[in-house]
This record gives structure tokens, C-alpha cells and sequence, in this order.
């Protein structure tokens, strides 16, 4: 809200402008005014203020207290922050408006303890708004600190925040803010200066156990400490901070030797360097300097804003059909007539990197069948070809009914009538009001009089391209990585079969120096060491085939080298009605492990694997999906996972997998979980693409619910062509 | 070390093998990210050559008008040409702009309602047109359709006064010209617009011969002038 005065302040200038505005020669181009009414500055604005700033656990905060504050919606941020050898990395993702999630690697160098100098650890953290700041009331926030896990970190709080306005140093344009922040902590947070004890003792930290299980028995037991401390901001880019914290840090400094704590006052600067980087500087525990970094990013604002060159406007045919017999249809009737309309749109399809597959021409009605190879967005896709059509067909032709294409198999139809494209392009509500005249429907069966484009089966495709593999968590080295070029070739002989292979060459590494696995199971994960000790290797070979065997079924049949450690044949059906939020699947492989030179021989374990999954479009672009089914160790259990899609591709998702292996066989970790990403290209370089780097990290690799992956999965480029992701993507069309 | 020469191989054998893409599938992310840089590198390398000064005698040369539109935030300027001339059910005349690195804007009666090319633009806008008159006709509602968060939209509504701050004359490329200067000042969404258009005060004429325009958040604001004698 605009305060009153500001308004008076803003609005007043403008009206002794319009007063004393008289004849004369203006001086345009003149200086943009900086502030104020008709500056950029004064402009509505759609990115979000600047976002709280975070702690030493990478959650909003002061410095190594949390605060009650949370993120913008989406937001995504990564912290490093140091002190007295004590380093973490933190990664917190703003689930929803009022919930956070946190994941965490550790080190503390000379803690002695558990049988490692330098302990490393994970631990998670989820963070829960239980309401706003509004009137005097101030913003609270329920938190559990490394609650899953051998929990090092362990600790419960409660705590509160107010916002004010205060003074400012003068050199920024708002005022300053002041955010006072006090609250109970336990656990950790109520390792000092005690009040009270809440049900009855807490079992204390033991190091070196498996993990993985919820601390419930510990959760909010124990003594309580009440902490407080402040942020105030001069300007948009300073804050000094100060806390008196509740953490005594006991296995720290009284089991072990790691520093000195002195008092509990802690203080510290901290300056926003860019959009995305805040440093700080601090001084802790009356003993002790500390340094952050906090890098803060949200997949809804990319670095560079999708720039997709512009397209050729529609021209209404009453431009150019001006006589009555531009209108005939007797082309249609002519085969090489036909075949010069799809020579034609298929040209002005490849001005806009789409390609023709095919296209069915009527009197009045057009079914184009073409690949998108380009645009992430299937709307924008969709809007491309529609515009090409709209170009090369002859007037006659009304009805527009667009499929895209994935490897040979119709995913969707949208039917769109030209009129509409003609009498919309440049309405005030363009892209809602062409979607309202869009019908979205299932893709159907190619009609028998369809045009095929004349080059494109046999395809020949190849590339080169750079790859990098990560290993993580290695108590000795938690970060390793192999990197090299991956030769790829494909070729498809006809609609929907294809043969695909990659060679892979590393060029350098040190995947190869790690662990040797220690599972009871059989190795169907953990080998990757041995697998790492080659460095020219064959990264698949596979022949596959897409097809839609009925209404609202896709189908796959693969069989070959699948991924770097196995090999066999899979088979897959989905069902995925066009309009519906709804998808079921099952997929079913027999797989044999590969030899760990990667070629072509094999080791001596098979296994029959295979899961009945359902897939759920939740709003927000929230995707569920449940597996249930058998595991690549022969272990029976089920997978669910969670992903936030945003609009533009972005990723971010977690899963975890229950099986029938105990968690003392699985080992450390008690069973399978972890995060993914997907950073899309296009996201990163503002241009248009359909690549991204994905990346799935699990705190621990075990070999309890592991599945194969094999290429080609069905769900996921089925459902981006579908009417949820048609209606995300509307805005996309017309550009 | 290693890491650091292992990075350096890699890029160079992959700015070697730029374009090592054929065929019809989708190129491998990598490769993209890396050919990106190139450019930029090349471009760095490489600053475009300074425009030609323009003059009335370079633009008399020309076969066809153009318009001259500059963006604020980012201090570019490109000289558009007309594409297109079209009518639809909403009154006023629709106009296409484009340059020649495939930037266009669309007008109606010489208001900007779309931006393409630009990147986070303006994707549709309603705007107070009348046939017969050149810029906004009147106040009152406004609404623009932004792209925003990401791959979606936002619509960003405002409510207008119109000024009319009288004759003025204005200076287009060594020509002088009678105008009305016509001011619109919208509030809303948080924000307040000021967009400014001097329109021919010949009796009949309705061109908006110079504005300068809001159009959206990411864009900002826009001058546009015609150079057409």
C-alpha cells in the first residue's frame, strides 16, 4: 500500500506540471525523471522486494538464530557460512507461501569424536509459518532443526518476528527496518541459559548411528531457553545484525576442543552485493569470526527474461483473399497441389524450428502433425505452428487442428479456428480469449490421406557434447566428479522407432578414488567406484519404439544397453486422458547388471523390476507421483515423490522409497530418499530450449529402492503436451 | 588444479565441436549452455559498429518510414519498419512495427499493445482508442497483460486522467511540427504510469508523431518517433 502522503508527495508535482505546461517547443528526448510520477522507478513493479536475509543454517534469520520470516514463494536459496572451522552448506527451498524445507552437509574440522577429525553430516530442516505479521501481531514460525537423522544439530523452536519502520542512514530511498525477533528454543537452542523443561529429558546426541529416522521421541522435550535479537536496515543493501544465543554448543566445545565459547552475544554486517549475493561478517561466541555467503534465487524471475524472436503478425485473409475465387477448395482435390501447400508450411515451420511431420489437407480443415524440438513451452509450440499455417494455407481452410509430435506418437489435438487466430492476435485479453476458443482433445489416430514430409525418415542424428557426473558425501571427500564428452548418435528408421547410442570418454576425474561399497544387498548401486575405473565407455545402445495402442494410451517397447550399469528389455504403458489430472502407468523390465568396463559383456545378477505408478497434477504445479512395485535389489516397497514444477520448466522435487529391507540392511541412511532439480536451459540463457540440467542427490546411495532408468519415459513429455500444461502455457501463444 | 585444466579441456574441445549438433532432435543442454557463452565471448570481442548520425538526407534516401523507439533501461535504440496495417472489432487502427533483428511492437492508434522479441513483454493491452484520434481518447480504465512469473501473465490494471497540455511543437530530424501534447497519468498496481504522446495538430490528422511509453515492468518505458517526412 502507498502511504497517503507519498501519494500527495507523488501527485502534486505532476499537477504544477500540467499547470505549467504552455506552449513552446518541448525538449524531447529529454532526461527520464529518476523518481516520481512517470519514472521506472515509480512504475508498477511485478519482482518482489528484496527477500529476508538468512543464517548460518541457511534459513531466515540473524546469525546463528532463525527468525520468523519467510521467503517469497518458490524461492530457492544456497548458504555457505564458516566459523571456528565449523562450515555448512545449506539449501532452502520456499515450498509454499508459508513452508520451508532445508537440507544441510556439515563439516567441523578437529571436533575428535565418532572416529573422524573432520565430522561431516546431513541433516534436514522444515520450517512452518503458523501466521502472519499483521496489526500488532507479529509473524510466527514453529521450526524443527535437523530433524530427521543422527541430528547433530537437533533443535525445536518457536519463535517470533515484528517489523518496523526506522531510521535510515540517508543514503537509500525507503526508510530503514528494524525486525526484532525473540522465541523459545529446545534441543540446541536450549543448551543455554534454561528456564524451564518441558517433557522430561531429552535423549542426547550419539554420533555415528544409521539415521535416517524421524527424532519424534525428542522433539519439543527438555529445557527451554527463550533467545532474541535484532536486524536493523538502514538501506536496501546494509543490515547489522545481534543475537544472544541459546546454543552452548556442548559436544563442541566441552566433549571436544573445536573453540572457545565466551559469551553468547553475537554480532554481525551484512552487505546485499547483487540481486542474487549477500555476504556477512561476524563476530561470534565472544571468540570466534564468522563469514557467510547466500545466494538466493527464484525460478519465477530468470536471470535473463525468455527473449523468443518476434513473430510474423497473422494477416487476416481478407487482406490478400480478396476475390471469390481465392476462396475454392478445388485444390484439395489436386495431389501435387497438396504437395506444394505442405512443402510450403513445412518452410515457415522451419523459420520457427518446428518441424513437419506430417499434415492432413481438406477442404476446410487441416490436421498438422509436427515436432517441437525447440520450445519448452507446448503453448508457444502450438501458437508457432498455428501462425504458419495461417500464412501457407489456402483461404478455404478454417479449422486448424495442431498435434504435436514425440518420437512418431500424437500426444494431444488442439483445435483452433482461423477466424479466431485472425480477430484475437490483437485483443485487449488475447491470450485468455483465443484459449477459451481452444479445444483441447485427444490426439487420435493419424487419418490414412495424411501427407508425410518427404525427408524426414530415415533421420540421422548425431552430437558431441560435454557431460559431468557427480559422487557425493564421501566422508573423506563429500564432493567428487568426473567429466568428459559424450558421442551421441540416433536414428529412426520410421514414426516412432528409434536406435540411439552414446560413447563416453571422460577426460578427467576423481569418481575413481572413493568408497568400495560396504551393503549386504546385492550391488545394484553401489559399485559406481568400480564402474568410475573406466574412462572410455559404451553409455547405451537401445532400440525403442513409441505407439498408441487406444484412446488415451501411450505404450513404449525398449530393449539394449539402458544406462551405465544395465542393460535388457522394458516395456511400458500409460493411460492419460487429455483433459484429466490423472495418469496411471506400469512399467515392467527385465534387466541384467552390466560389466564394469561398460561394453558390451555382463555380470551375474538379473532381476525383474517393474512398478504400477499413478501421476497427479496438483495446482500450483505441484506433481505427485506414487510407485509401487519391485526394485532393482528384488526388494518389494513403494516410491513417492513430490515436484514443484514452475511454468517455466523449473524443478525442484523430493521422493523417498519404503522397502521391505530393514533399515539395519540398508544401512546408513535407513532407506532411499532424496531431492532433484532440474535448471532449464532456457531459464538460464532467456532464449528458447528444450534441455535442462537435471541433477538428483541423495544424502546416501544405497541399494534398497533403486530403479533402472531407461530412456524414453513416457509420462513426462505425454503430460507437458496435455491441457494443464496448455492452460500454464497460454500466455506463450501469441508470442 | 586439476579441476581448473579439466574445465579449460572441456571448453575448448567443446567450443571446437560448436555445432557438433545434426539432425532433427533436440540438442544436448550442455552444448547449448556452451555455445551461448561463445557468443557472448565474440560479441564481447566484437562491439557492434557506432550507428550512422542520422539525418533528413540519410532518411529521404530511404524506400520506406520508419520509426525510431528507444527503451530507457536499457539505453537501445532500433529503427522499425511497418509490416503490417490492420483493423479488428475494437476501434482504432492496429499497426506492426519491426526491426530487422525480429523485435516487433504492435499500436493502436499510436498506443503501444504489444511487445514481442523483447523478453518479459507486453503481451496484450487495452487501450482508450477512438477512430479519428490520435493517442488515448480519453481517461479511465486501462489494462495492460504482462508477462510474468515466469512463463504466465499478469494483468496489471490502472485507472487514467488525461491532460491535455496544450500546442507545443516538436523537433523530429530537422523538421518542426505542430503538436498537442497529451498526457495520461495512471495509477495502480502500486505504481503510477505517465505516458506522454505530441500528436499532429493539423485538423484531420490523428499520428502520434512522438511519445513515450509504459509498456510493462521489464521493458519500462519506451520513446517512439516518426521519421517519415
Amino acid at each position: 500500500m502507498t502511504p497517503i502522503k507519498t501519494l500527495v508527495r507523488r501527485t502534486v508535482p505532476a499537477m504544477l506540471l500540467c499547470l505549467a505546461a504552455a506552449p513552446g517547443p518541448a525538449q524531447p528526448p529529454q532526461a527520464a525523471p529518476e523518481t516520481g510520477p512517470g519514472s521506472a522507478a515509480a512504475a508498477p513493479r511485478l519482482k518482489p522486494l528484496p527477500p529476508p536475509s538468512l543464517n548460518f543454517y541457511g534459513s531466515p534469520g540473524l546469525i546463528d538464530l532463525p527468525s520468523a520470516e519467510m521467503l517469497p514463494d518458490g524461492q530457492y536459496a544456497v548458504t555457505y557460512s564458516w566459523f571456528a572451522g565449523i562450515s555448512r552448506y545449506n539449501m532452502t527451498f520456499q515450498a509454499l507461501p508459508w513452508l520451508s524445507a532445508s537440507f544441510r552437509y556439515n563439516g567441523i574440522q578437529d571436533l575428535n569424536l565418532f572416529g573422524f577429525s573432520t565430522y561431516y553430516d546431513r541433516g534436514f530442516d522444515v520450517r512452518a509459518r503458523l501466521w502472519r505479521e499483521r496489526g500488532w501481531l507479529p509473524e510466527v514460525t514453529l521450526g524443527l532443526q535437523d530433524f530427521a537423522g543422527t541430528g547433530i544439530y537437533a533443535a525445536e523452536y518457536l519463535v517470533a518476528t515484528k517489523r518496523f519502520e526506522a531510521a535510515a542512514l540517508g543514503w537509500g530511498r525507503g526508510p530503514g527496518r528494524l525486525k526484532l525477533t525473540g522465541g523459545f528454543g529446545w534441543g540446541r537452542l536450549g543448551s543455554n541459559g534454561g528456564i524451564a523443561t518441558t517433557g522430561g529429558t531429552r535423549p542426547g546426541f550419539v554420533g555415528g548411528d544409521t539415521g535416517g529416522e524421524l527424532a519424534t521421541d525428542q522433539w519439543f522435550r527438555g529445557t527451554v531457553s527463550p533467545f532474541a535479537g535484532f536486524e536493523w536496515q538502514p538501506d536496501e543493501r546494509w543490515s547489522f545484525k545481534a543475537e544472544y544465543s541459546t546454543d552452548a554448543y556442548v559436544t563442541e566445545t566441552r566433549d571436544s576442543d573445536v573453540f572457545e565459547h565466551k559469551s553468547a552475544a553475537n554480532f554481525g554486517v551484512e552487505y546485499q552485493r547483487s540481486e542474487r549475493l549477500r555476504l556477512g561478517a561476524y563476530y561470534l561466541y565472544g571468540s570466534e569470526f564468522g563469514l557467510t555467503a547466500q545466494i538466493q534465487l527464484n525460478p519465477k524471475h530468470p536471470p535473463t527474461p525468455m527473449a523468443v524472436p518476434a513473430p510474423h503478425p497473422v494477416v487476416p485473409r481478407s487482406h490478400w483473399a480478396t476475390e471469390q475465387a481465392h476462396w475454392g477448395r478445388d485444390w484439395a482435390a489436386s495431389e501435387s497441389r497438396q504437395r506444394q501447400i505442405r512443402d510450403q508450411a513445412a518452410e515457415a515451420l522451419k523459420a520457427d524450428g518446428l518441424v513437419l511431420e506430417a499434415i492432413t489437407l481438406e477442404g476446410t480443415r487441416a490436421e498438422l502433425r509436427y515436432r517441437n524440438p525447440r520450445y519448452r513451452s507446448a503453448g508457444q509450440a502450438a501458437g508457432r505452428a498455428a501462425r504458419a499455417l495461417a500464412q501457407t494455407l489456402p483461404p478455404s481452410v478454417e479449422t486448424f487442428r495442431l498435434v504435436p509430435v514425440h518420437r512418431g506418437t500424437g500426444l494431444a489435438a488442439v483445435e483452433i479456428r482461423r477466424s479466431d487466430l485472425e480477430a484475437l492476435e490483437f485483443s485487449p485479453d488475447a491470450p485468455d480469449a483465443l484459449f477459451a476458443a481452444t479445444g483441447v482433445s485427444e490426439a487420435g489416430p493419424l487419418p490414412p490421406e495424411a501427407l508425410f514430409s518427404a525427408e524426414l525418415y530415415p533421420a540421422f542424428a548425431t552430437s558431441v557434447s560435454p557431460y559431468t557426473r557427480p559422487a557425493y558425501f564421501d566422508p573423506d571427500q563429500p564432493f567428487r566428479i568426473d567429466a568428459g564428452l559424450d558421442f551421441a548418435a540416433s536414428y529412426a528408421p520410421a514414426p516412432g522407432w528409434r536406435i540411439a547410442g552414446a560413447i563416453r570418454q571422460r577426460l578427467g576425474g576423481n569418481v575413481k578414488n572413493g568408497r568400495a561399497s560396504n551393503s549386504v544387498l546385492p550391488h545394484v548401486r553401489t559399485d559406481q567406484v568400480e564402474y568410475a575405473q573406466f574412462g572410455t565407455t559404451l553409455e547405451n545402445l537401445y532400440v525403442s519404439r513409441l505407439w498408441k495402442p487406444g484412446r488415451n494410451l501411450y505404450a513404449r517397447a525398449s530393449a539394449g544397453l539402458f544406462e551405465s550399469m544395465y542393460g535388457g528389455v522394458s516395456g511400458e504403458v500409460l493411460w492419460k486422458p487429455v483433459n484429466s489430472r490423472l495418469g496411471l502407468g506400469v512399467d515392467l523390465n527385465y534387466v541384467v547388471q552390466r560389466d564394469f568396463d561398460q561394453r558390451f559383456s555382463f555380470r551375474d545378477y538379473r532381476v525383474l523390476t517393474g512398478h504400477a505408478s499413478a501421476y497427479y497434477e496438483l495446482d500450483r504445479g505441484y506433481q505427485l507421483q506414487v510407485d509401487a512395485g519391485r526394485y532393482l535389489a528384488g526388494d518389494y516397497g513403494g516410491t513417492f515423490s513430490l515436484n514443484r514444477e514452475f511454468d517455466n520448466g523449473f524443478l525442484v522435487g523430493a521422493f523417498f522409497t519404503l522397502t521391505n529391507v530393514s533399515a539395519e540392511d540398508f544401512g546408513e541412511g535407513s532407506f532411499d530418499k532424496g531431492f532433484r532439480f532440474r535448471i532449464p536451459v532456457d531459464w538460464l540463457l532467456g532464449k528458447p530450449s528444450r534441455s535442462g540440467f537435471g541433477l538428483t542427490i541423495r544424502p546416501t546411495q544405497r541399494d534398497g529402492g533403486q530403479k533402472v532408468v531407461v530412456p524414453d519415459r513416457l509420462y513426462a513429455p505425454v503430460r507437458a503436451a496435455h491441457r494443464r500444461s496448455l492452460e500454464e502455457q497460454r500466455a506463450r501463444f501469441w508470442e | 588444479m586439476t579441476l581448473i585444466r579439466l574445465t579449460a579441456a572441456l571448453l575448448a574441445s567443446a567450443l571446437l565441436l560448436g555445432g557438433c549438433a545434426r539432425g532433427p532432435e533436440e540438442k544436448p543442454g550442455e552444448l547449448e549452455v556452451l555455445q551461448a557463452v561463445g557468443e557472448q565471448i565474440s560479441r564481447r570481442r566484437k562491439p557492434a559498429p557506432p550507428a550512422a548520425t542520422l539525418t533528413r538526407a540519410l532518411l529521404d534516401q530511404q524506400p520506406q518510414n520508419y520509426i525510431e523507439v528507444a527503451i530507457e533501461n536499457r539505453d537501445a535504440k532500433a529503427y522499425l519498419t511497418r509490416v503490417l496495417e490492420r483493423r479488428d472489432s475494437h476501434p482504432g487502427t492496429i499497426e506492426v512495427w519491426r526491426t530487422q533483428d525480429n523485435v516487433s511492437l504492435a499500436f493502436r492508434q499510436g498506443m503501444v499493445i504489444a511487445t514481442r522479441g523483447l523478453g518479459g513483454g507486453l503481451l496484450s493491452a487495452e487501450v482508450p482508442a477512438a477512430e479519428g484520434v490520435g493517442g488515448p481518447a480519453r481517461g479511465g480504465a486501462r489494462r495492460y497483460t504482462l508477462r510474468a512469473d515466469g512463463n504466465g501473465q499478469r494483468v496489471v490494471n490502472m485507472a487514467c486522467r488525461l491532460h491535455d497540455l496544450g500546442p507545443e511543437t516538436v523537433e523530429i530530424v530537422e523538421i518542426t511540427r505542430s503538436v498537442r501534447h497529451l498526457q495520461e497519468y495512471c495509477e495502480g498496481a502500486g505504481g503510477v504510469v505517465v505516458n506522454d504522446y505530441w500528436v499532429d495538430s493539423r485538423p484531420g490528422r490523428a499520428l502520434v508523431w512522438q511519445s513515450r511509453q509504459w509498456a510493462g515492468a521489464e521493458t519500462g518505458y519506451v520513446r517512439i518517433r516518426h521519421l517519415q517526412r
